[in-house]
């Protein structure tokens, strides 16, 4: 008996399962969670003071990436903002994992009316493309001082968040490309940054003598040569270069100034100029050899350079940034031109609530208070012109990228395929192996145009036209 | 004087109940259905079975997963996944991974396991190694390690200028300045297996150890008298007694290895390891997803995983039920 019911209960549970798995195979299946299209949400007065008319008393949400930079300086705007318009509030929430986070709020049709769409785990921009609000209106229009705000930005800012002709992203933190050096170190011993690549093999020669590096790299900031490859083969083959590498062209990384970039790198590799070993230190580690250590002359990267590797910066390091080298004494582009890129994208998504209050937050972290603010703060200019004082609040790293940017004027450039496309996984993999000496300079052009073809013969992923 | 009637009434009460309740259906049993069977299953069918059914559904769109539409496109996404090189590499790494990890896991915890419980003195009781419970202690330590910082932590052990690795082997005399171990594609595979197995090793042991525990030590003793020697008795005493165990460890493993997805992403950030030699399946999911934004592809992925790992654990059991053990086992 005992066993029988044992038998029943079995029965019982197994036939429990099979409607289980049955039951939601009858036609559900086609309601996923996929939302239809959201509706124009209310609109407000649009005023002088309101330009894309924000509803009366309403709310903004704003989901801002959490990294370098916090999230206080888009709080300082949201006050800024509560005050311009009272009664409504800002919601100004932290994100370190953007696209995880934000993904089914997209999928679900209810994204928030501003996201940074920054860091490691930011969404693709390629793949939200068609979500997102033209922001032309916003540069358009006048800022809290009643000045246009097109007329106060750097030049070429806006270039990388313009696909297909639509300006979808406003990148807010101005951020140049360089190398950086420490200029007690260079005046100590009467060295001068490198202008050319012939140059830049005789400092390493001399680094050699002192027992010192010219260059060092960790694991996952490989990719900060591949940076220093386009930067000074863009500057020597001009803009055509460029062009061909957005476009994911044949044989675009076999272009002849890349190659003789490529060739210099791996000159470099090949005399031991770079400290062995990059490939397995993390790059926290390894910046921290060059700013701490000292174990390297240079190091290519970005602005945000001083601000990460602050606490881990020797006394008397007197950081300062120049232009990468060319190639010859003639480039196509001079030698003061400049990567000049963007960081924290800020998007508004088309579907969102409130997404009028998104731009207007846009618009008054672009005016002069909170961009000033923001300069003051972490050390790093916006996007804004004029924010910083000449002294830099007492940055020399920060006073040289003025510099830099005044002497590149109209040569600035930046590309979007890298992140436009998501290659940087495979790039780290195929930097590490030629900066590691395993590789050379001919197979590391075979292996970019490897990735870049495969991207551009795959179907599904969608192209954007680049200019 | 009380308890033995005590026990027959309830013993009679019960079988009452039972018997009543068959009969027709009270509020008291329904109840009890709808509370034990009714609302587990609700749950399991919403979170778990549901989900499945889903992401196999997307698995068969272009979705990107962040737009609201997507087109139907049939296999083509496995046709696709198939056909890409790195995936197939991945694929071929969690393979090596499911061989190793589990194989060396097993055998190393088995033997500690043993060690520390029956490996003793050869007179008096059965005991293991002097001092065995420091042992047994000291080798759970990694396990209560988060697997994070398990990465972090041998990240630098490994690294090449100021790591304790090479700190030690110079300090030998070894001429190992610089050497990148995890920047090499020859060691980068082997360093991170032995990061996991290291992380494993303790829980497995104390797994076996409770096992051990539940053989009678009259057996090995009974072995001893006979003659059997300590590896005599382990592998035909301990290992056949314990085999549920084993292979519930060994399916465990074996799903881990085919995941693998914390160590690999904070040995390697934001890459697949030299020459994407540490690259493993849902590492190239998670960059399909949200990098790529090809949900449909990366959902794609996810059914092969969930295949793989299927398929895994019908392979251990029906090895365990080929070589003799027990049917269905403990899992």
């Amino acid at each position: 008996m005992n066993v029988q019911q044992s038998f029943a209960r079995r029965g019982f549970l197994r036939g429990a399962l099979a409607t289980a798995v049955l039951a939601p195979m009858g036609g559900a299946l086609a309601s996923c969670a996929s939302g239809g299209t959201a509706p124009a949400g209310p609109t407000g007065q649009v005023s002088e003071n309101n330009p894309f008319g924000v509803p009366d008393k309403s709310t903004l949400d704003a989901v801002i990436f959490k990294g370098g930079y916090g999230i206080d300086y888009v709080e300082f705007a949201g006050k800024l903002y509560e005050k311009n318009l009272p009664g409504s509030t800002a919601k100004i929430s932290p994100s370190t994992a953007i696209s995880a986070e934000l993904q089914p709020r997209f999928a679900g049709g209810n994204p928030p009316d501003l996201v940074d769409n920054s860091g490691a785990q930011s969404i693709g921009i390629s793949t939200i493309l068609a979500q997102l609000e033209d922001l032309q209106p916003v540069v358009d229009a006048k800022n809290l001082e009643g000045v246009p705000i097109k007329d106060t930005l750097y030049e070429g800012v806006l270039a990388p968040g313009t696909f297909d002709g639509k300006l979808v992203a406003i990148n807010y933190v101005l951020t140049l490309f360089g190398v950086w050096y420490s200029s007690s170190l260079f005046e100590a011993n009467g060295w001068a940054p490198p202008k050319t690549w012939d140059e830049a093999f005789e400092l390493g020669e001399k680094a050699k003598a002192k027992g010192k590096y010219l260059f060092l790299w960790g694991k996952e900031a490989a990719s900060y040569y591949l940076e220093l490859a386009l930067s000074s083969a863009i500057k020597e083959g001009g803009d055509e270069v460029r062009v061909a590498l957005e476009n994911l062209k044949e044989d675009s990384w076999k272009h002849p100034a890349l190659t003789k970039v490529f060739e210099a790198l791996d000159k470099h590799v090949k005399a031991g100029h770079f400290k062995p070993g990059g490939s397995g230190t993390a790059f926290t580690a390894a910046q921290a050899q060059w700013s701490n250590n000292q174990d390297a002359l240079l190091y290519p990267s970005g602005s945000w350079i001083e601000n990460e590797m602050k606490d881990q910066t020797k006394a008397d390091f007197k950081m300062m940034g120049a232009p990468v080298p060319t190639v010859t004494t003639s480039p196509k582009m001079p030698y003061e031109a400049l990567h000049s890129g963007g960081g924290e994208p800020f998007i508004v998504p088309s579907q969102a609530k409130n997404k009028a209050a998104g731009k207007e937050l846009l618009r008054v972290m672009l005016s002069k208070e909170a961009a000033a603010n923001f300069a003051k703060t972490k050390l790093a200019p916006t996007v804004v012109k004029d924010t910083v004082p000449a002294d830099g609040f007492g940055s020399t790293a920060l006073v040289s990228q003025t510099k830099m940017l005044e002497a590149a004027g109209k040569n600035v450039f930046n590309w979007q395929f890298l992140d436009l496309y998501g290659m940087n996984k495979d790039v780290l993999v195929v930097w590490n192996a030629f900066l590691d000496g395993k590789s050379n300079a001919a197979k590391l052009a075979e292996d970019m145009q490897k990735m870049s073809d495969k991207i551009r013969n795959d179907a599904s992923i969608k192209k954007v036209e680049i200019k | 004087m009380t308890l033995p009637p005590a026990t027959v009434s309830t013993r009679g009460g019960g079988l009452s109940t039972a018997a009543r309740g068959r009969r027709k259906p009270s509020l008291d049993r329904i109840s009890f259905m709808a509370v034990f069977l009714g609302i587990p299953l609700a749950i399991y069918l919403l979170f778990v079975i549901w989900p499945f059914l889903q992401a196999f559904f997307y698995s068969l769109t272009d979705w990107s997963g962040f737009s609201p539409s997507f087109n139907f496109v049939g296999l083509d996404n496995y046709a696709r996944i198939f056909t890409d090189d790195l995936f197939l590499k991945a694929l071929g790494n969690n393979i090596i991974l499911l061989i190793v990890v589990p194989l060396v896991t097993v055998v190393l915890s088995l033997i500690l396991a043993t060690l520390v419980t029956v490996g003793g003195s050869s007179k008096g009781q059965i005991k293991g190694l002097k001092n065995s419970s420091f042992y047994r202690v000291v080798s759970f330590f990694p396990y209560t390690i988060p697997a994070v910082a398990i990465g972090i932590m041998w990240g630098q052990i490994y690294d090449p200028s100021g790591g304790l690795l090479n700190g030690i082997l110079n300090g030998l005399g070894l001429n190992f300045k610089d050497y990148a171990w995890l920047g090499n594609a020859s060691t980068a595979m082997w360093c991170s297996i032995f990061v996991i197995i290291w992380g494993f090793v303790g829980f497995y042991m104390v797994l076996f150890i409770a096992g051990i525990k539940g053989i009678p030590s009259e057996i090995f003793e009974a072995a001893r008298i006979d003659g059997a020697g300590r590896l005599r008795t382990a592998l035909s005493i301990t290992i056949p007694m314990i085999r549920d165990n084993i292979q519930t460890a060994y399916v465990y493993l074996g799903i881990f290895a085919l995941d693998a997805f914390v160590y690999m992403a904070s040995l390697f950030p934001n890459a697949g390891g030299p020459e994407n030699t540490t690259l493993v399946m849902s590492q190239q999911l998670f960059f399909t997803a949200f990098q790529r934004g090809q949900f449909g592809m990366a959902t794609a992925m996810g059914v092969v995983l969930a295949v793989a790992t299927l398929i895994f654990s019908g392979l251990v059991f029906l090895v365990n039920k080929l070589t003799g053990g027990s049917d269905g086992g403990r899992l």
